[in-house]
């Protein structure tokens, strides 16, 4: 006789590939509406796109005109356009840019890593940071440590994050010479042969560690100015989280049970807390990832943020559909993968 | 309360965080030349607007800044004097008639890869430059022909007296290639062409530097061509122009010693500098403008030329010079100061005389809209603090306007199409020379835009066909005066600015503005 366990077991592995099938095809149906608004979007811009890449020089050149409108299918309908983007992306191309004339596929491939790389340091270091004070915060409420993580969490959250990366910028580098100057890399180094894109990884893998080091050092100030505002929102959420699963009968009976602090923190209190931080947390790392236009200005990152800014100010429209593209499939994979998590973390929402 | 454990993590994260920075070692730049003689490693901190590392397919200043000093073009400028080209990869003679320039290339100079630069190299990178229609740097050579007269030089032909030809071959977009290494890798002489991607990676020129990594969002990295027999190599080891938007950035920078150069810097912040940098401040080749639409459909009855002399007389230019810093001057025309034809003197302030204008254009009272471009600030000067300060001229001198900042890639569309009535732009010149601003005159590109057709200023037409047709350059510097005078008379423009172009640097030498590459890499050196 099957156990309950067993069944159970054999109906979430059943249950699960059918549950990534279906987050697969809403998925693909959410990212083609993703590609369907920000072409209609780019589409009703005013403006017309071959003038603002060509310059004024070229402008006047009529055989040049002619050139960028067929290449770039400008002298077709707006559906048609449309049509032929869908076509060239379901073969994995996602078009050339207008101001660079390189494809958009490459350009991102280069952007996106930059960014993935701040991004992903700096959602670890808020998570470390933001986990303790919360919980600090949440167990003594109302004293003075949890006023004082209170204040620090909403500074954090207040604090104009461009401000902030000018004054560290200036206060670490310029007055202090601690840490070393923008971009990814000291000028007298190279970047590492490409392999994944993110310079810590692919210095590590070229066991190069002067390189690891100086890549290291370059991301430390933009994962600090980042991190502020992620720790500040993650420190109140995580607060407000641990108050509640603190009040409830599992907690209370685990404490009276003299159940030592730490093991109560660690195997309760934050999984019982986890769910709804997972959820702030995936928000986060996806503003992190799309939202960086300021700090990478600032830093001279030239990571995703970046490259949407040049794509939006040249109205590129194949760089800011690539764009959309990419924030899109960074949602998605985001919530599919905290969704995942859940089930991982609380067996009340496992698939049923 | 956290755990020692945790505590002892914090600590130790925080210690390796510091410790790696100060490994990694802040302030990296130093002086240029701190690594021997030769000169180190030169680092240049700029916004970069690069497209490609092609110089046939290159129409962008940062473009031209790096491939300068990698191709050589047959005649160059040297330093910031940019009235006259000199002697390049080649010396250059001209017909009296303006119609045939012919080319004699210096014997026995050399590509990066050893191979001698000759005719076919010379006629490879024309025909290549006129075969790619694409390219937005085509339309410099639309007008010339080439042939080829012996091993060692080339004849170029125009059909009309063409006095801006030397200015033109001077421009990085006609670096001459190595045309065996580039056809072997996809070049060709029409749209064909497939070489572009080779080039992002590989220079094929006769420059004093070659290229060692292109990144076109964060860094170009040059070092000494090997191979080159010019005089004047290269004076550091390496190179690198790095990708920095922000200005306040390439400040911080260079007074961290993490830079030595920095470009785009606005005036106040080279005002704040101080005496350990060395500065480099002038006008720019760019012109800020106002323009009142002559076309009565587009701006009804305001569209004559006492409008635009009503405002010509009714701004007040110090005040507005005020807004540009240190280095910016009053656009005395549309041509700035350091090209032939230039005025001397700007316009000034002149209420009567305004009044006067204003009483004859027709203006009733009406309030008007001024458009302009709000997110491409030029030389530091920002359009939309600049537009504030003319409508408070302006309504003073009782004419009032509304203000329409829009983004460029939106504005230039009805600028372009010669639908925007009262608009602020601003020009700067395709090549190094006066005649890039002849499409001011009426029937040009610009005199187009505004409305202004031939049959409106006859006289003013003429004066652009004499400067186009000179064949002497007296006689060309006189026609260009007279057509910048003519224009302040009775054009529908009314010059503004010529922003600065401003420059900081420490322990380099030789950092001076020229239109065509913005900085001759060629020529910096380690401080002496």
């Amino acid at each position: 006789m099957t156990s309950t366990k067993e069944a159970a077991r054999n109906h979430t592995g059943s249950a699960l590939p059918r549950y990534l099938l279906r987050r697969l095809g809403t998925s693909v149906i959410l990212l083609l509406g993703v590609t369907l608004v920000t072409f209609i979007l780019t589409a009703i811009v005013p403006g017309d796109p071959i003038s603002a890449a060509l310059g004024e020089g070229a402008i006047q050149n009529p055989a040049t005109v002619e050139a960028y409108r067929e290449r770039y299918g400008m002298d077709r309908s707006l559906p048609e356009r449309y049509w032929l983007y869908l076509v060239t992306l379901l073969q994995g191309d996602l078009g050339t840019s207008i101001r660079t004339s390189r494809p958009v596929l490459e350009e991102l491939s280069i952007a996106l890593p930059a960014t993935v790389e701040v991004a992903v340091a700096a959602v670890i270091v808020s998570l470390a940071v933001a986990l303790v004070m919360g919980t600090i915060a949440a167990y003594r409420a109302g004293k003075l440590s949890d006023q004082i993580v209170r204040v620090l969490s909403l500074i954090g959250l207040s604090v104009p994050t461009f401000w902030l990366a000018i004054m560290t910028y200036r206060l670490f580098f310029m007055e202090l010479g601690w840490a070393p100057g923008s971009g990814r890399l000291s000028p007298s180094l190279n970047p590492p042969p490409r392999i994944t894109g993110l310079y810590l990884v692919d210095f590590a893998l070229d066991g190069d560690h002067v390189g690891f080091i100086d890549a290291a050092a370059h991301l430390a100030l933009p994962v600090l100015v980042l991190s502020l505002f992620t720790i500040g929102l993650l420190t109140r959420f995580i607060r407000t989280s641990v108050l509640e699963v603190l009040s409830s009968d599992y907690i209370r009976a685990a404490r009276a049970k003299g159940l030592p602090t730490r093991k109560v923190v660690l195997n309760y209190l934050l999984r019982g807390a986890s769910l709804p931080i997972l959820t702030m947390l995936g928000i986060a790392f996806g503003a992190l990832l799309s939202g960086t236009v300021l700090v990478e200005a600032i830093f001279a990152w030239p990571g995703l943020g970046t490259y949407a800014y040049y794509a939006a100010i040249n109205l590129d429209l194949p760089a800011v559909m690539g764009v959309g593209l990419v924030v899109g499939i960074i949602y998605v994979v985001i919530n599919l993968t905290v969704d995942l998590l859940y089930g991982v973390l609380d067996p009340r929402v496992r698939l049923r | 309360m956290a755990s020692p454990k945790i505590r002892r993590a914090m600590v130790l994260g925080l210690v390796g965080t510091l410790a790696l920075t100060a490994c990694a070692g802040g302030n990296s730049g130093d002086q240029p030349n701190d690594e021997g003689e030769g000169g180190g490693t030169l680092v240049i901190d700029t916004a970069f607007s690069l497209e490609t590392g092609d110089p046939g397919r290159n129409y962008v200043p940062t473009g031209s800044t790096v491939l300068h000093p990698l191709y050589e073009t047959l005649l160059t400028f040297e330093g910031d004097d940019e009235t006259e080209p000199v002697p390049g990869l080649a010396t250059m003679e001209v017909n009296d008639d303006a119609t045939e320039f012919t080319f004699s290339i210096e014997e026995g100079r050399t590509f990066s890869d050893g191979t001698p630069v000759d005719a076919d190299d010379v006629m490879f990178t024309f025909e290549r430059l006129k075969g790619m229609e694409a390219s937005k740097a085509n339309h410099l050579v639309v007008d010339i022909d080439i042939e080829r007269v012996d091993d060692m030089t080339v004849q170029m032909t125009t059909e009309t007296p063409f006095l801006q030809l030397p200015a033109i071959v001077t421009n990085p977009a006609l670096g001459i290639l190595n045309s065996e290494v580039v056809i072997e890798n996809g070049g060709t002489t029409d749209d064909t062409d497939a070489a572009e991607e080779f080039l992002n990676g590989t220079s094929v020129g006769s420059g004093p530097y070659q290229l060692e990594s292109f990144d076109l969002t964060s860094q170009v990295v040059l070092v000494p061509s090997e191979e080159y027999n010019g005089d004047q190599p290269a004076q550091f080891e390496r190179v690198v122009v790095r990708n920095v938007s922000e200005a306040a950035t390439q400040l911080t920078n260079l007074r961290g010693g993490d830079s030595h150069l920095a470009l785009d810097l606005s005036g106040d912040q080279v005002a704040e500098l101080g005496d350990d940098f060395d500065i480099t401040a002038g006008p720019g080749a760019q012109t800020i403008f106002l323009f009142a639409n002559q076309d009565s459909e587009v701006f009804g009855d305001l569209a004559n030329p006492k409008f635009a002399e009503a405002v010509r007389y009714a701004l007040d230019y110090d005040a507005l010079l005020e807004l540009a810093g240190d280095g910016a001057a009053q656009a005395t025309g549309v041509i700035p100061p350091m090209f032939l034809g230039a005025l001397e003197d700007g316009i000034e302030q002149d209420l009567d005389r305004a009044a006067e204008a204003l009483e004859e254009s027709g203006y009733d009272g009406e309030t008007l809209t001024l458009r302009f471009p709000n997110d491409q600030p030029i030389g530091g000067v920002d359009f939309t603090t600049l537009a504030e300060r003319v409508q408070s001229q302006l309504s003073a001198a009782g004419i009032s306007i509304d203000l329409a900042p829009a983004p460029f890639a939106s504005e230039i569309e009805p600028y372009v199409d010669g639908t925007a009535d009262f608009a602020m732009w601003y020009w700067g010149p395709d090549f190094a020379d006066s005649s890039s601003f002849l499409p001011f005159g009426p029937d040009e590109t610009v005199g187009i835009r505004s409305g202004w057709p031939a049959e409106s200023a006859p006289e003013i037409a003429d004066l652009v066909s004499e400067a186009r047709q000179a064949t002497d350059l007296d006689e060309r510097e006189q026609a260009f005066t007279d057509f910048a005078t003519a224009l302040q008379e009775e054009g529908p423009f009314i010059p503004l600015l010529v922003p600065a172009r401003s420059f900081a640097s420490s322990g380099v030498d030789g950092v001076t503005y020229n239109s065509n590459w913005t900085i001759d890499i060629a020529e910096l050196s380690p401080a002496s």
